[in-house]
């Protein structure tokens, strides 16, 4: 929870005017560079190799020089010359490239030359500085804080103004899906909206106290870890499988509990990226330490015959730079694999810089054996349990080691003795028969056989071993039988000299170019003197206050998951082709604050959350006609977004709803339902195959730990936009679509919930239609419904009730529907029911977060 | 328009899609929204400006992908001359230190295996065919061969990858997602890019498939490809619970609609009409689904031409049924993928299997199509990932070999849609291992696919990564001039 002494700047100050701007200059950043960058970087930027006519347009000095630029002089420049020509063969950007200056633009850089061509860095590589918070005339709310100060002064320069508060029935069901990924319950809902309501009966306001509480609440709540995980497993690309050809299972869920941990100790930022960039080299790191190391273990591993390893150990490790810097550093790191970045000051040579600090793992980068169809693990890898455990797995493990020690040594005695057996007639009689063949065809045997016979001997026969070898059984069978309890986890451990790195040219691994030593890019501050180049320090470097990307970047995707955008909308990308900040002094308040609180994620969300920004209503007639045309997307957030909700959160809600949801945390992934031959129609490899659905709780936790075969991913996590996790994915897209529609109306978990929630109405919910729809429409929605949406409920109960009465059979089949149990009562009165509730379960309402 | 979005209508009423489409949502994303037709109606320019770049010759494109890598020696690219060579060891100065996968790379030597099969020209084009293929055989004058497609990559799951998306790692879209995205769909009741799978009997534990094949990558993931399953429901949750009728279906989608119009009126989002029409499109496909997989008033004789195997769901004749079905409903891109064509062993044996299965249904696809008037503009392309080594994967005999991963050449063929018929690209060399003449890349394949449906792929692009992102990579790709009609 939020500590002591990390609370932030609370505090608004609504006295100063706004004073009006004058004529603003023409800004680099913000005007300037979207135009050089999108049409003229790509031939005349960073990227030496195919740079034309050997200008560059990104570095001023460059293009004063080749004449391009003449500040003051926009008639003197050939750059202006150059956009505003007729000619065909002189105009730029050329017309094979499609690219077209629009009037507008060519107009703001002839003023900007005229007002003296002035660069600037670009923002997101220059350190923020923490800006004062803006005097503004309006009072929002009763309550608010800093962030509102920054939304309302760009509100009120557009004379607009924050939308009315949400009711706190509304509040509540979106705080707690932000938060937590689940809906509140009826009862948290009821209190909260009792606490809200106005002394004198009429209407509400928003309790400071109520509010905060619930938030302290949801935070401290172990769902909340939950769902922070679910966005961080397809950053990290997690899955169950290996993600190639075969695709057989690996076990990586012991680093998914330890990042479910991680969010719910709030474990800084800092010290969590730490921790999984480089656990393994912390000083005398814990079991925790390695296997939160894992986070660079998930990415795909290639096990397909006749593949050379070397050539996918490199591609390994290049997933794991581009990862690295999607994750930490919004940067596209990964265009600059095969040339200089185009866009971004990135050379390919600094490329295989940040690609040596991870060069270095004791992995052979394949998956070789039989864990390739069989599934398993590659080196290196650890055990995960407590302390007493991994002490008795130890201690076991040592009997089994004793007892090989005494099988090696004894074993030219073995084999004699074996050979003395194998020939004496008299001792077969009780030699399976299948040993016997083997026997009688002499030395004649192959490796199989001859282990069989071996393994035969050793076991039923000596006299003197058989003992022993009995007891190795039984301790090997001992020891796996404890993977489900101390599973093994891949982890990073590193070697003890570092392989060396090249700058692989065109990114081929066959091609080596120049040896390179571990680095960070120069454009971002240098590592320090002195350092170690490791990925410890390279860790520490992501986190460290002077980085002008990782805090940004961090509270900017905070943001997107509360506001549906980020302030930079481009929040996987903070480059030369980022979108430029939509509130930019915002953006740098939230990350220098956030490095302030020492990198507090709860603190940090809180203080989002706590914003009447993120208060206010969501609805669209509370935004003006003209403030609609002009801000479509709502950039100025003059209302709160309605999102839909992500995947795993549809089905989470629907199994609330119902009542099903398991809420245990963490363990080996689940078989939820899914369609027959998900798995098997296009695979007939490794060992996920057959899928069979769990006949326990395993069908109702929750959505994240639904287990995951890369290459036939869960298919409604694919329909509700959830990546494949074959790659880092830091933005789902967000889509409707007919198949959603389908899965809603026709999948089992749906249509099981349906028949639970009418089974629990006609319960729980009072005695008549009326009084069961109400309630049943209260336990999804959270409000009262209206009395149209009543009454369209009630005619159709009616309906359904003398479909099923003419049909019984049918009814039957309805609610068939899974595994849950059927409750006793009139099958009849349950199908109408459950039509009902699957109707409800349907509303946008539902699927929306409003 | 494409029907897995929004409805043409409410699109339109959505003043924010066009009075701010300039700015932020983006004209790609527009354009998927909103047919060429309807853009023109609206006046709001399409991304892919221009549009149509090239004359239309190809509506709709069947993708026959032979998954695994058929041997292009043994069913095209005959080599009669290496049947003097049997046994003997491949020349260095052939394979010139061309890298080769584990499986063969130990091999002490790289004995040339003949094909055992016979080869014979057939029609006016006097095409080169495998006695493997006679139905194919028989169309070869609507065909146009490619004997020198090359590829990058030596093992399947990268191969394909590279062929579906244009990349050989995961996370780009796929070609049929690119079409979706980039001219959206004219049907409104079926998706735009429909995938149909089936296990080949040459090898039953031939290389997978994955989603990612048809995958959206970074596109919005309404593009994805919708994979008909052959088992149960034919689009998945496609049929209403057990026990709930059609008109139940149709009350609750009423009464839905009715609510979620009630909340519209309340909140005013127009998103929410936007999924009142997802869920109508939703009923539509209920109906148009069922129908399009209904072969029963198929007449006989069409039957006939596809073969036996055409009566069993999920068999590549009955995906190539189906694909016609499909052609004829305007689905724009639909592909079939066929397992089985991995023969590192028993060759002879398997490839029979895998030609038995896809010869005549492949040839009946061709002559469905034409009869119907279909084929002059739907484009058919046949093909694997990679090709095959002249010499023998593991031990050579008079009618046994096994052939090894080859990425430097192989062979495919194109019918149809704006293709010229009878006619041959490229050729390689006589052990079929390096190509002498007239390479084409796969860039150059996808170049010359959209070309045909009418686009330049330099404009058919999506901003990723800061990068105007396309299938055909960021080496130069071209069209195959040669072969346009």
């Amino acid at each position: 929870m939020t500590q002591p002494g990390r609370i932030f700047y609370f505090s608004l100050s609504f006295a100063l005017p706004l004073v009006a701007a004058p004529l603003e200059k023409v800004g680099f950043n913000r005007e300037i560079r979207p135009i050089l960058s999108e049409n003229c970087y790509y031939c005349h930027g960073p990227d030496e190799k195919h740079r034309e006519e050997d200008l560059r347009l990104d570095i001023r000095a460059d293009a004063i020089k080749a004449g391009a630029i003449v500040p003051g002089k926009p008639e003197e420049s050939e750059l202006i010359a150059r956009i505003f020509t007729d000619d065909e063969d002189e105009i730029m950007p050329p017309p094979k490239t499609h690219k077209i200056l629009t009037t507008e633009q060519k107009e703001l850089l002839k003023r900007w030359i005229a007002e003296g061509a002035e660069y600037e860095e670009h923002w997101a590589f220059t350190a923020p500085q923490t800006p004062a918070v803006p005097a503004v005339k309006s009072k929002a709310a009763a309550f608010g804080n800093g962030i509102d100060a920054f939304i309302l002064q760009k509100l009120e320069q557009n004379n607009a103004q924050l939308s009315a508060p949400a009711d706190p029935h509304t509040l509540i069901r979106r705080v707690t899906f932000d938060l937590t990924g689940l809906p509140p319950t009826p009862a948290e809902v009821e209190a909260f909206v009792k606490a809200c309501r106005n002394a004198d009966g009429k209407g509400f306001t928003i309790s400071q106290q109520a509010y905060e509480a619930l938030i302290d609440r949801l935070l401290a709540s172990p769902a909340y870890g939950e769902k922070m995980a679910s966005m961080w497993l397809d950053y990290a690309r997690y899955a169950d499988s290996h993600g190639f050809q075969s695709d057989s299972s690996r076990s990586m869920w012991p680093w998914r509990d330890w990042v479910i941990r991680a969010f719910n100790e709030n474990k800084p930022f800092d010290q969590f990226t730490i921790e999984q960039l480089a656990g393994d080299l912390l000083p005398q790191p814990s079991n925790a330490q390695l296997v939160a190391t894992g986070f660079h273990r998930n990415h795909r591993i290639n096990g397909e015959g006749g593949l050379i390893p070397e050539e996918w150990r490199i591609e390994n490790i290049i997933d794991r730079v581009d990862t690295t810097g999607s994750t930490w550093l919004g940067l596209t790191l990964g265009c600059a694999r095969c040339h200089d970045h185009k866009y971004d000051p990135i050379s390919q040579k600094e490329f295989y810089q940040m690609f040596a600090f991870f060069n270095n793992i004791a992995e052979t980068g394949v998956i070789v054996g039989p864990s390739n169809r069989a599934g398993g693990n590659m080196d290196p890898v650890v055990r995960v349990g407590t302390e007493a455990q991994l002490k008795y797995v130890k201690d076991l493990q040592a009997k089994i080691d004793k007892i090989n020690a005494t099988l090696k040594g004894a074993e030219k005695e073995i084999a004699a003795a074996q050979k003395t057996w194998e020939k004496s007639k008299l001792s077969h009689d009780q030699t399976p028969a299948a040993i016997k063949k083997i026997i009688a065809n002499g030395a004649k045997r192959s490796k199989e056989q001859k282990a069989l016979v071996d393994q035969y001997y050793r076991s039923s026969v000596d006299p003197t071993y058989k003992k022993i070898v009995t007891e190795r059984e039984h301790l090997i069978k001992k020891l796996n039988s404890l993977d489900q309890i101390t599973p093994m986890t891949m982890i990073m451990r590193e070697l003890p000299k570092p392989r060396p790195a090249y700058v692989l040219n065109r990114g081929q691994y066959t091609e080596k170019g120049e040896e390179v030593t571990a680095n960070t890019p120069a454009v971002l501050p240098a590592l320090p003197a002195g350092a170690p180049r490791n990925r410890l320090t390279l860790a520490q470097w992501i986190v460290s206050p002077q980085n002008p990307l990782t805090a940004r970047v961090w509270v900017n995707r905070q943001w997107e998951r509360f506001f549906g955008n980020g302030i930079v909308k481009t929040s996987e990308n903070f480059g030369m082709q980022s979108a430029p900040p939509s509130h930019p002094e915002l953006l740098d308040w939230l990350a220098t604050e956030f490095i302030r609180s020492s990198w507090d994620m709860k603190a940090m969300q809180k203080h989002m959350v706590m914003s009447a920004t993120y208060r206010q209503s969501s609805n669209y007639k509370s935004t003006s006609p003209e403030l609609l045309e002009k801000d479509p997307y709502n950039r100025l957030l003059s209302r709160a977004p309605r999102l839909r909700l992500p995947a795993e959160s549809i089905r989470d809600q629907a199994l609330t709803i119902s009542g099903l949801l398991d809420h245990s945390i963490g363990g080996p992934s689940v078989r939820p339902y899914m369609p027959a031959g998900v798995w098997d129609e296009t695979s007939v490899y490794g060992d996920l195959r057959n899928y069979k659905h769990d006949t326990n709780n395993g069908l109702y936790r929750r959505t994240l730990y639904t287990i995951w075969k890369r290459t036939a991913a869960p298919p409604t996590m694919l329909l509700f936009d959830s990546p494949s996790r074959e790659i880092c994915t830091v933005k789902r897209s967000n889509t409707n679509t007919p198949l959603q529609a389908l899965a809603l109306l026709n999948e089992v978990t749906y249509v099981e919930a349906a028949r639970v929630l009418a089974q629990r109405m006609i319960k729980d919910g009072g005695s008549t239609p009326e009084q069961r729809l109400t309630w049943a429409f209260h336990q999804a929605t959270l409000r009262q419904p209206t009395a149209d949406e009543l009454s369209i409920l009630q005619n159709s109960l009616q309906k359904h009730l003398a479909t099923y009465r003419a049909a019984p059979q049918e009814a039957a089949k309805l609610i068939d529907a899974g595994d849950a149990p059927v409750a006793a009562g009139d099958p009849i009165e349950l199908a109408a029911y459950t039509v009902c509730a699957n109707v409800i379960l349907n509303l946008d309402e539902i699927i929306m977060r409003d | 328009m494409n029907p897995f979005i929004l409805q043409a209508q409410d699109a339109i009423n959505r003043r924010a899609f066009l009075s701010g489409s300039s700015s932020l949502l983006g004209l790609t994303a527009l354009n998927s929204l909103l047919s060429p037709q309807l853009l023109q109606a609206a006046s709001v320019p399409s991304v892919l400006s221009g549009f149509p770049h090239f004359p239309i010759k190809a509506k709709r494109v069947i993708y026959l992908f032979q998954s695994g890598a058929p041997s292009q020696m043994d069913l095209f690219d005959p080599k009669p001359q290496m049947a003097k060579l049997f046994g003997k060891d491949l020349p260095e100065s052939i394979r010139q230190g061309q890298r080769l996968t584990g499986m063969t790379s130990k091999q002490k030597n790289f004995p040339i295996a003949p094909s055992i099969f016979k080869f014979a020209e057939h029609g006016e084009s006097r095409a080169t065919i495998s006695e493997l293929m006679p139905h194919i055989a028989g169309v070869a004058d609507e065909l146009c061969f490619i004997k020198s497609m090359h590829t990058d990559a030596i093992n399947h799951d990268p191969a394909i990858t590279f062929f579906q998306t244009g990349r050989q790692i995961a996370g780009f879209p796929s070609m049929g997602s690119w079409l979706s995205y980039g001219l959206g769909s004219e049907n409104k009741d079926l998706p735009a890019f429909v995938v149909l799978s089936s296990f080949g009997s040459g090898r039953r534990d031939d290389q997978p498939l994955y989603d990612r094949l048809w995958g959206s990558g970074f596109l919005p993931t309404q593009h994805q490809g919708v994979k008909f399953r052959n088992t149960g429901d034919p689009v998945l949750y496609l049929s209403n619970p057990n026990g709930m009728s059609a008109s139940t279906r149709r009350q609750t989608l009423d009464d839905l609609n009715a609510l979620n119009q009630q909340r519209f009126g309340v909140v005013g989002d127009p998103d929410i009409e936007a999924r009142i029409a997802q869920y109508e499109m939703a009923f539509r496909m209920q109906t148009s689904v069922p129908e399009l997989t209904d072969f029963s008033k198929e007449p006989q004789h069409i039957i006939d031409m596809y073969g036996p195997d055409v009566k069993r769901p999920g068999s590549y004749a009955a995906n190539c049924l189906l694909a016609r079905r499909l052609a004829e409903r305007d689905v724009r891109f639909v592909q079939l993928f066929h397992m089985g064509w991995d023969q590192h062993f028993t060759l002879p044996k398997a490839i029979r299997g895998q030609c038995h299965d896809t010869d005549q249904p492949t040839a009946a696809l061709i002559k469905d199509l034409k009869q119907r008037g279909l084929l002059d503009d739907t484009l058919i392309v046949w093909g694997g990932e990679f090709g095959r080594t002249i010499y023998s994967q593991g031990a050579l005999t008079k009618d046994n070999y096994g052939r090894d991963h080859h990425p430097r050449c192989f062979t495919i063929f194109l019918a149809g849609g704006g293709i010229k018929p009878g006619m041959t690209v490229g050729e390689t060399d006589e052990f079929s291992y390096n190509i002498l003449r007239d390479p084409v890349s796969i860039f150059d394949l996808h170049a010359t696919m959209l070309n045909r449906m009418g686009v330049d792929h330099n404009r058919l692009t999506f901003k990723f990564q800061g990068l105007d992102a396309k299938l055909t990579g960021v080496e130069k790709a071209h069209a195959i001039r040669s072969i346009l009609l």
